[in-house]
C-alpha cells in the first residue's frame, strides 16, 4: 500500500514551511551580494537557485512517497522505506500495543491522517507513517486489531465493527474538566517574568517601601500565578478532551478526542497493565474521579501530552469505578491500612519542614533587617496532626483474588489496580527511617509507561512483617494466574474480550494465600495496641 | 544466599578513592583561592570522605546478597535502604554479563537482568568472577526460557 498522494503536497509545504525563514534571509542577501558581483544576471542566478531548492524539496518528497510502501500481513505489519538508504521493517502484529491516528486542522481539510504504532519495546514510536487517508488510518487501525485476534479474512460481515459507546463527555463534564484543572508547569514561567516586575512595581508607587511592595506583590503574584495557571488549564483540557468518547468493540478500547488536534486511538484489553483512579480534594469534595488506563506503550500521544491521554478525563466517582470494573473486574476496594504507629512519624516529618519554612521566613527577615512576623508560618502546627491522619487514612493496600489495589496520596490521591499476571518485579525496600519504625515498602513494578516517572503501585509504610508476606504473596499470585492463563488460552484459544475471563478466573485463583496477608494485616491495622507504641517516638 | 566475590570490596573502595580524590582537590582549590587556611583542612576532608566511602563499600559488600530460586531471582542489598527484589523468571526479558575495563583488571564481571518493567534495569548483580558472571548469565538464561511465558508483557 501507498501514502495518501495528498501527503506529498503536505510534506512539502510542511518542510518548506520550516525552511521559509532561511530561504527568504538566502534569497535577499544572495540577491544582493550577486547582484553587486554579476548585475542582473544575479538575480537570474538567485531565482534559480530558489527554484532548484524548490525543485529539490518536491522531487524528494515524490522520491520518498514513490519509495514508501506498507504491508499488512496476517501476522505482521512491514514497511519499506527510504529514499537514499532504504529500510524494511517488520513488526509482529501481536508486539503492536497501541494504534493512533492524528490529525491536526489542516490535515482534517485534506483528510489526511498520520498513524504511529506503538510498541512495548523502546522509548519512541515503533513506526510513524505520515500521512495516509482518514479512511485508511481507520482501516489499518481496525484490521490490526482484528487480524491480532486471528480473524484473518476481512469477511464483510466482520468487517462492521460493532463498537459499544462506553462513555462520552458531556459538555458539562469538560467544563468541569477544564475548571478542576490547574496546569503547574505554567507558574514556574510566570513567576520568572513577572520577578522582573517588582523593581518598575516599586519605582511606580514610591510612597511604600520596597519591602511591603516584595510582600504585597508576592501575594498578588501567587494569586495571579493561580489565576493563569487556572485559565491554562482550562484551555489545554477543553483543547484535548473536547469531545472525548470511549467505546469498546471486541478485544479493544478506542478512544477520540481533540479540538484542534483530533487523536483516535485503540488500546488492546490484553494489554493494559494498570488502572489509575486518581482524585484531587476539590474532585473528592465533589464526587469526581479520573482514571488512567496504562499500557506498555509509550503513551499515547506522547509530543505535549498531559500524562496518559488513553484516559477518563473526569466523571463521576460511581461512573469511573464502573468501567475501570468493565475493564477489569477488581471487587469492592477493602484497603488495610498502615499501622497507626507511623503517623508519628508523619507528624514529625511535617515539623521538620515547618521548622524549614520557619528558619527561611527568619533568614529572609533577619537579611533585609525587617521586623516582619516571620513566626506567622507556626499557624499551621495545630493542622499538623490532621495532616498527619489523613495522609495515613489515605494509605493503604489490598488484595482481591486477581488484583493488587494500592493507594496514596492526599493531594492527588491515586488507587492503582495491578493484575497480578502484570507485575514484573517486586521490590521491598525499608529506608534507615522505616527501619526505626519496623515499616517498609513494597513497590510492585509494572511496564505500564506511565511507571517511567516512577510511579508504580505501592504498598508505603506496611508492617515490617506483612511487607515480607505481601512479597511472596505477590510472588506465589503472579506465577498462578500465568499458569491459569496459560491454561485458559489452551482451552479456548487466547485472546477475545477480558471481561468474559472476569468471572472465570476467579475460581482457579487461590485465595488462601491471600488470607495470611489479610489476617495479619488485620492485626497490624488494630494498632493502638500498647506493643505498637513501645516504637521509637523520633523520625 | 551467595555472596559476592570479596574482591567487590576493593573495586567500590577504589570508587571512593577517586571520589575522595576529586572532593579532596576541590577542597584544596577552595582553601587555595578562598579561604587560605592551612594545608590540614583538605587533607581532612579528604580522609572524611575516604573513610566515609570505604566504609560504606565494606557495609554493601555485608549486606549483599542474591539467591536464585526455583523460579526467581532475589537480591538483598542496601546500606541506608534495605531493599529486596524479586524477578519472576517469567518476567526475564533478556541477561547481560558485562565487564568494565577496572572490572577486568580485578578479574570481576556484573550481571545485568532486564524486565519490561522500567526498573529492570535496577536489577544488576556486581562484583561476581568472571567465570561466575558467566555461569549466572547461562543458568538464568535457560531457567528463562524454561519459565517462558507467552508474552512476558
Amino acid at each position: 500500500m501507498k501514502l495518501s498522494p495528498l501527503s506529498v503536497p503536505y510534506r512539502v509545504a510542511q518542510k518548506a514551511g520550516s525552511l521559509l525563514f532561511s530561504l527568504v534571509i538566502l534569497f535577499f542577501t544572495g540577491v544582493t551580494g550577486l547582484q553587486q558581483a554579476l548585475g542582473a544576471a544575479g538575480l537570474l542566478l538567485a531565482v534559480g537557485v530558489l527554484f532548484a531548492v524548490g525543485f529539490a524539496l518536491v522531487g524528494y518528497e515524490v522520491a520518498y512517497y514513490r519509495h514508501y510502501e506498507y504491508e499488512l500481513t496476517n501476522d505482521t505489519f512491514d514497511i519499506r522505506s527510504g529514499v537514499f538508504s532504504r529500510r524494511t521493517r517488520e513488526i509482529p502484529l501481536a508486539r503492536i500495543q497501541n494504534v493512533d491516528i492524528s490529525r491536526n486542522v489542516v490535515q482534517r481539510f485534506l483528510d489526511i491522517a498520520a498513524v504511529d504504532f506503538e510498541t512495548a519495546g523502546g522509548s519512541e514510536t515503533e513506526a510513524a507513517i505520515r500521512y495516509v487517508s482518514f479512511e485508511e488510518a481507520k482501516r489499518l487501525q481496525r484490521d490490526i486489531g482484528r487480524r491480532k485476534r486471528g480473524d484473518s479474512e476481512d469477511d464483510d460481515e466482520s468487517a462492521k465493527d460493532e463498537t459499544e459507546l462506553l462513555f462520552a463527555l458531556s459538555d458539562r463534564e469538560l467544563a468541569l474538566v477544564g475548571l478542576l484543572s490547574f496546569d503547574l508547569r505554567v507558574p514556574g514561567i510566570v513567576a520568572f517574568v513577572a520577578s522582573s516586575s517588582v523593581p518598575i512595581l516599586s519605582s511606580v508607587i514610591p510612597s511604600l517601601s520596597e519591602l511591603t511592595v516584595l510582600a504585597v506583590g508576592g501575594v498578588l503574584l501567587a494569586v495571579g500565578i493561580l489565576l493563569f495557571s487556572w485559565v491554562v488549564g482550562i484551555v489545554v483540557a477543553v483543547l484535548n478532551y473536547y469531545d472525548f468518547r470511549l467505546s469498546q468493540t471486541t478485544g479493544e478500547l478506542r478512544y477520540e478526542r481533540g479540538l484542534v488536534q483530533r487523536y483516535d486511538g485503540s488500546i488492546p484489553f490484553d494489554k493494559v497493565q494498570t488502572l489509575t483512579i486518581e482524585e484531587n480534594p476539590l474532585k473528592r469534595r465533589f464526587g469526581y474521579a479520573t482514571l488512567a488506563i496504562e499500557t506498555a506503550g509509550y503513551a499515547p500521544g506522547q509530543g505535549g501530552s498531559y500524562g496518559s491521554e488513553a484516559a477518563i478525563p473526569l466523571a463521576s466517582v460511581d461512573r469511573v469505578l464502573s468501567l475501570a470494573r468493565d475493564i477489569d473486574g477488581f471487587g469492592e476496594f477493602d484497603f488495610r491500612r498502615p499501622p497507626k504507629r507511623i503517623r508519628r512519624r508523619y507528624v514529625g516529618r511535617y515539623l521538620i519542614a515547618l521548622g524549614v519554612v520557619l528558619a527561611a521566613f527568619y533568614g529572609v527577615n533577619y537579611a533585609l533587617g525587617g521586623s516582619y512576623p516571620w513566626y506567622v508560618a507556626a499557624v499551621a502546627l495545630p493542622v499538623i496532626p490532621v495532616a498527619a491522619h489523613y495522609k495515613w487514612k489515605h494509605r493503604g493496600y489490598w488484595l482481591d483474588d486477581r488484583h493488587v489495589v494500592t493507594r496514596n496520596g492526599f493531594w492527588n490521591r491515586q488507587t492503582r489496580v495491578v493484575p497480578y499476571h502484570r507485575i514484573q518485579t517486586i521490590i521491598d525496600s525499608r529506608t534507615l527511617f522505616q527501619r526505626r519504625w519496623r515499616v517498609a515498602t513494597v513497590t510492585v513494578d509494572t511496564a505500564g509507561s506511565r511507571s517511567l516517572a516512577a510511579r508504580d503501585a505501592a504498598a508505603v509504610d506496611v508492617d515490617r512483617e506483612v511487607a515480607g508476606r505481601l512479597r511472596s504473596t505477590l510472588e506465589t499470585r503472579l506465577r498462578e494466574s500465568l499458569v491459569a492463563r496459560r491454561r485458559e488460552g489452551v482451552e479456548d484459544g487466547d485472546g477475545g474480550a477480558r471481561k468474559s475471563e472476569g468471572t472465570g478466573t476467579a475460581d482457579d485463583n487461590p485465595a488462601h494465600a491471600a488470607d495470611s496477608v489479610h489476617s495479619d494485616s488485620e492485626h497490624a491495622d488494630d494498632a493502638g495496641s500498647p506493643n505498637d507504641d513501645d516504637g521509637p517516638s523520633t523520625i | 544466599m551467595m555472596r559476592l566475590h570479596p574482591r567487590v570490596q576493593l573495586l567500590w573502595s577504589l570508587r571512593a578513592l577517586i571520589t575522595a580524590a576529586v572532593v579532596g582537590a576541590f577542597a584544596t582549590v577552595l582553601n587555595v583561592f578562598v579561604f587560605d587556611r592551612t594545608m590540614w583542612l583538605p587533607v581532612a576532608v579528604f580522609l572524611v570522605v575516604l573513610a566515609f566511602g570505604v566504609g560504606v563499600a565494606i557495609l554493601r559488600y555485608r549486606y549483599w546478597r542474591y539467591e536464585v530460586r526455583n523460579d526467581s531471582l532475589y537480591l538483598e542489598r542496601g546500606v541506608f535502604t534495605r531493599v529486596r527484589t524479586v524477578v519472576p523468571f517469567v518476567r526475564i526479558q533478556h541477561v547481560d554479563s558485562s565487564r568494565s575495563p577496572v572490572e577486568r583488571i580485578a578479574g570481576l564481571a556484573t550481571t545485568v537482568v532486564y524486565t519490561a518493567g522500567s526498573r529492570g534495569a535496577d536489577v544488576t548483580i556486581p562484583g561476581l568472577s568472571a567465570s561466575g558472571s558467566d555461569e549466572l548469565q547461562e543458568r538464568i538464561k535457560r531457567l528463562a526460557i524454561r519459565a517462558e511465558g507467552d508474552d512476558a508483557v
